[in-house]
């Protein structure tokens, strides 16, 4: 591995543009800005590790740990679909709360959008064919219908009792107390969980 | 069969005559493709775009119209099961929709290329360009909008049965009198069975009640006896007959299908055999071929000859005794509730256990094949604990559905015959009335019973007619496969100099995604390429474009100024060898592994290629030289070893182009050397095509082929491309830094 502070040769310069990662830094209210992008999306404002000020037109926010602690490790990248491997951290957030309020909302109504995870309050019907679990719900982003392949896989039972349901189109769905669900509903689930 | 998927859906009436009331009278749709999300609700909204602009439409209501001009950088972002949709518009990057990542990203991974072309024809005030259509198939149902089945385009809910049946009808074409047997003889049998009671009833009423009144008593009565033992063996004999007759006529049906299967599998072409999984086209083969014999040779017959006798069982019954007749029926309705009430539980109940057993079988398989993980940390006990808990689970539901089933089935079945009672207390009110008399009372018994026979399963014919549907669309669905590598009609057999020549090939295992993209080179008979680049660059895919197991999208390779279309996929393939990083060696031994290609080779033909591959010496050292058994139950060879078989069996029949893959990455530096020998020497007039990730491995080749995310970056020689200190100096500086790191490591 070549540290990118190591610019001790010559050769290594040039090696830069292959092997290069931008220096991920924490992000503080002191050193970051974020503000709404004239596009609707997050732009963002730095000083970056040499102390020079860096503006991003847009930046995504992305969840370390989803599932058990949303709140922390929240990695600000630059866009790129094309190269997800290259080093695109800007910066991590260690505690989205040491934010002001205006700034925890805005990140957290773009993180919302990319962890979509509507929560199920009624299985109105599940039935099984071949393998498959055809599921229609009330959810609290409204009705959906959707199914799941390998129960044993994809119905997952956390150890909060939290239950998450991934459908094969890639959708993520919650109970987050499943014995809170009605009776009848719950009497689908029962053998899954 | 082959539907691609749709990019043009229909819109809804509101949402049609809220873009009518914005568009221009001439513009002309493009795509139109569902939304799915909007803020943090499902919405069924749509994005139109026609050549002039992009609408965004939901319930009635135009969100936005924006048109290309000023457009650019549409793309996919995948989120977390959505995907949004984005696009610049005047330099700042807006979120265009958001939709579910399955459904739609491969239409919107089109529709971004198309709006890409739209924009930039708007830019340059050009004409639009005609719409994209996509090369995917359609992975949903149009009817019910549900998924296909993986790997198939068969829908649970709306497949039709009749037309699959047909198909059946007509591919077992020799073999339906086989299949008509089982049918006749099922009612042959019935036939024996209900006149069995009518002799029984002349043999009570006449004989056994009148104590021998009548003339020659006994020999009467012998006869009388005699039939009822015959028409039991004849019974008995039948029921042999059909037997044996449903085990040919299930083994040759087995046969047929499992060989048609097999024979179209390795005909299809390598596109649609690595989108289904080795453990799926097992499945068909052995499962469902399995689940549609045993259906048709012996649930079939059953059901038909259950039905027969119901029916027939049912007219006599209404014959002897109408009212009589009614009493048998009383108690079905409760019971055939009550059946398919617990059945529906009790395949609950099975599912259950069968997902607890899964999970089990999952722990078990994680932890053994991790021991010695689970062992260098210490952590056995916790392995035992989450075992143990597991087992626990699975044996409390398994108890409680013994216990369950065992008390449910009894009662079941004194629910469904409880008619009998019935039957009986009536029977015998009349018989002491004297308008019955007792053979006909147990002639009538005979048939209730024969009635009660079938019900227990009624419940369960529907789902084994499901399954036998569906094993046998998944069969038919392979049989009707079209490969799309095929032979032209009248193809070229050539004799192969080695001159390649890729022009403009472009090329994505899924056509959204394009893994090649317009890739020109040029090769001269006997020279040698390296290709180099990271990891999933497209190096393994051109080589594969090369052997032809893909048909290119775009652009067209050429051998000696013939295109390989034309060539025959035999005389292609018998003419290139090739080594791969992985070697698979098949069950047999060295020398059957060395003459794969060409099993008529000389004993003298295979040392020879052994001894180019340098491979001899550790031959001859094995205990039964080149006889020794290997493969996966024989003699294992270490990956050098079976390396080097690996390039005898390339060099066995002289191929003009040679392919390695990764060839050499396996293997320690000493064995490397070994093996680079035996390619430089093998490599010698041979135009021959190297994949290598260390680059001093491509040092001897003539040409070396730099590619990054599909595109060729440099192309020249080894020296040249030093010289020109790009992208290949770089890496091979990575390279020599990251061996003089490793050597000091070693200090």
């Amino acid at each position: 591995m070549i540290m990118p502070n190591d610019k001790t040769s010559v050769q290594l310069n040039e090696e830069e543009d292959i092997f290069y990662k931008r220096e991920s830094i924490p992000l503080t209210p002191e050193n970051a800005v974020f503000t709404r992008s004239a596009g609707g999306l997050i732009s963002l404002e730095i000083i970056n590790a040499n102390g020079e000020k860096e503006f991003f037109e847009r930046v995504a926010a992305v969840r370390s740990f989803p599932i058990t602690d949303p709140d922390y490790y929240i990695s600000i990248r630059e866009p790129d679909s094309k190269n997800k491997e290259k080093g695109s951290e800007i910066g991590l957030i260690e505690n989205i709360n040491i934010f002001d309020g205006k700034t925890v909302e805005l990140l957290t109504s773009e993180l919302d959008k990319r962890y979509f995870t509507p929560k199920i309050t009624k299985i109105t019907s599940l039935k099984e064919k071949l393998g498959h679990i055809y599921w229609d719900v009330n959810t609290d982003a409204g009705k959906f219908s959707f199914v799941v392949r390998n129960a044993g896989s994809n119905i997952r039972t956390l150890e909060d009792n939290r239950v998450l349901i991934f459908d094969i189109d890639g959708n993520c769905f919650e109970i987050p107390e499943p014995d809170k669900l009605d009776k009848s509903s719950y009497k689908k689930i029962e053998i899954y969980l | 069969m082959d539907t691609n998927m749709k990019l043009m859906y229909d819109l809804p009436q509101k949402d049609e005559e809220a873009f009518l009331a914005a568009a221009q009278t001439d513009e002309k749709r493009m795509y139109c493709l569902p939304y799915d999300i909007e803020d943090t609700e499902f919405v069924k909204g749509f994005m139109l775009f026609t050549d002039k602009a992009i609408y965004k439409l939901l319930n009635g209501k135009l969100l936005f119209r924006y048109p290309y001009l000023g457009m650019s950088d549409f793309t996919n972002e995948i989120m977390y099961g959505s995907v949004g949709f984005y696009a610049k518009r005047n330099g700042n990057t807006e979120l265009l929709c958001r939709f579910i990542s399955g459904r739609n990203l491969p239409r919107y991974s089109v529709v971004a290329r198309g709006c890409e072309a739209l924009a930039a024809a708007a830019a340059n005030k050009t004409e639009p360009p005609e719409p994209l259509t996509s090369g995917e198939p359609e992975r949903y149902c149009p009817k019910c909008g549900r998924p296909y089945l993986l790997h198939t385009k068969i829908c649970p809910f709306c497949r039709n049965n009749k037309d699959v049946y047909k198909k059946l009808w007509n591919m077992t074409r020799g073999l339906h009198f086989m299949m008509m047997v089982p049918l006749i003889t099922a009612i042959i049998s019935m036939i024996i069975r209900f006149s069995l009671p009518f002799v029984q009833r002349t043999a009570i009423n006449d004989y056994i009640l009148n104590d021998g009144r009548a003339d020659n008593y006994l020999l009467h009565f012998s006869v009388i006896i005699a039939a009822i033992v015959m028409l039991d063996i004849a019974q008995r004999a039948i029921n042999v007959l059909q037997g044996r007759i449903s085990a040919i006529s299930g083994n040759r049906f087995v046969r047929t299908l499992r060989a048609l299967l097999f024979e179209k599998i390795e005909t299809l072409s390598m596109n649609s055999i690595s989108a289904k999984t080795t453990g799926d086209l097992m499945g068909r083969i052995n499962n469902d071929v399995g689940v549609v014999q045993n259906f048709m040779t012996n649930l079939l017959p059953t059901y038909f000859g259950q039905l027969f006798s119901f029916i027939l069982a049912l007219c006599l019954l209404l014959w002897l005794n109408p009212l009589m007749c009614l009493f048998v029926f009383i108690p079905l309705p409760i019971a055939i509730f009550a059946i398919a009430k617990f059945r529906s539980s009790m395949q609950r109940r099975n599912m259950h256990s069968w997902l607890l057993g899964q999970r089990t079988n999952h722990l078990l398989q994680d932890v053994l094949n991790g021991v010695r993980v689970v062992k260098s940390y210490g952590n056995e006990q916790k392995a035992i604990d989450d075992f143990e808990k597991t087992t626990n689970d699975q044996a409390i539901i398994d108890e409680e559905n013994g216990k369950l089933f065992d008390t449910v089935f009894p009662i079941l079945g004194y629910i469904v015959r409880f008619g009998s009672y019935l039957i009986l207390l009536y029977g015998n009110l009349m018989l002491f009335g004297g308008s019955m008399d007792v053979g006909t009372l147990n002639q009538f018994n005979s048939y209730a019973n024969i009635i009660y026979e079938p019900l227990m399963q009624i419940t369960q014919i529907p789902r084994n007619i499901s399954n036998f549907f569906t094993s046998l669309s998944k069969i038919f669905e392979i049989l009707e496969e079209e490969p799309d590598v095929r032979d032209i009609d009248f193809p070229q057999n050539i004799e192969i100099k080695g001159n390649v020549e890729i022009k403009n090939v472009t090329f994505g295992y899924e056509t959204y995604d394009p893994v090649l993209k317009n890739i020109n080179l040029s090769v001269k008979a006997g020279e040698m390429v390296g290709l180099v680049g990271h990891s999933g660059c497209g190096k393994t895919t051109l080589i594969n474009l090369i052997m032809r197991l893909y048909e290119v999208n775009a652009g067209a390779i050429e051998i000696d100024g013939v295109n390989i279309k034309d060539i025959s996929q035999n005389s292609l393939r018998t003419q290139i060898g090739v080594v791969l990083q992985e070697t698979h060696l098949f069950s047999g031994s060295v020398r059957d592994n060395i003459r794969y290609s060409n099993p008529h080779a000389t004993n003298a033909e295979v040392i020879a290629a052994a001894k180019a591959a340098n491979a001899h010496d550790f031959i001859v050292n094995l205990p039964e030289g080149y006889n020794t058994m290997v493969g996966e139950k024989g003699f294992s060879l270490s990956g050098g070893e079976r390396q080097r078989v690996a390039i005898a069996r390339a060099l066995i029949h002289n191929p003009k182009i040679l392919i390695l893959d990764e060839a050499t990455a396996a293997l320690d530096t000493e064995t490397e050397k070994l093996i680079q020998d035996a390619i430089n020497r093998l490599a010698v007039g041979r135009t021959t095509f190297a994949i290598a990730h260390r680059l001093s491995t491509l040092r001897n080749a003539d040409k070396i082929l730099v590619l990054d995310h599909g595109n060729v970056v440099e192309f020249g020689t080894h020296k040249q491309l030093l010289d020109k200190r790009g992208y290949y100096f770089k890496l091979v500086m990575a390279q020599k830094r990251a061996a003089e790191d490793g050597r000091s490591l070693d200090d």
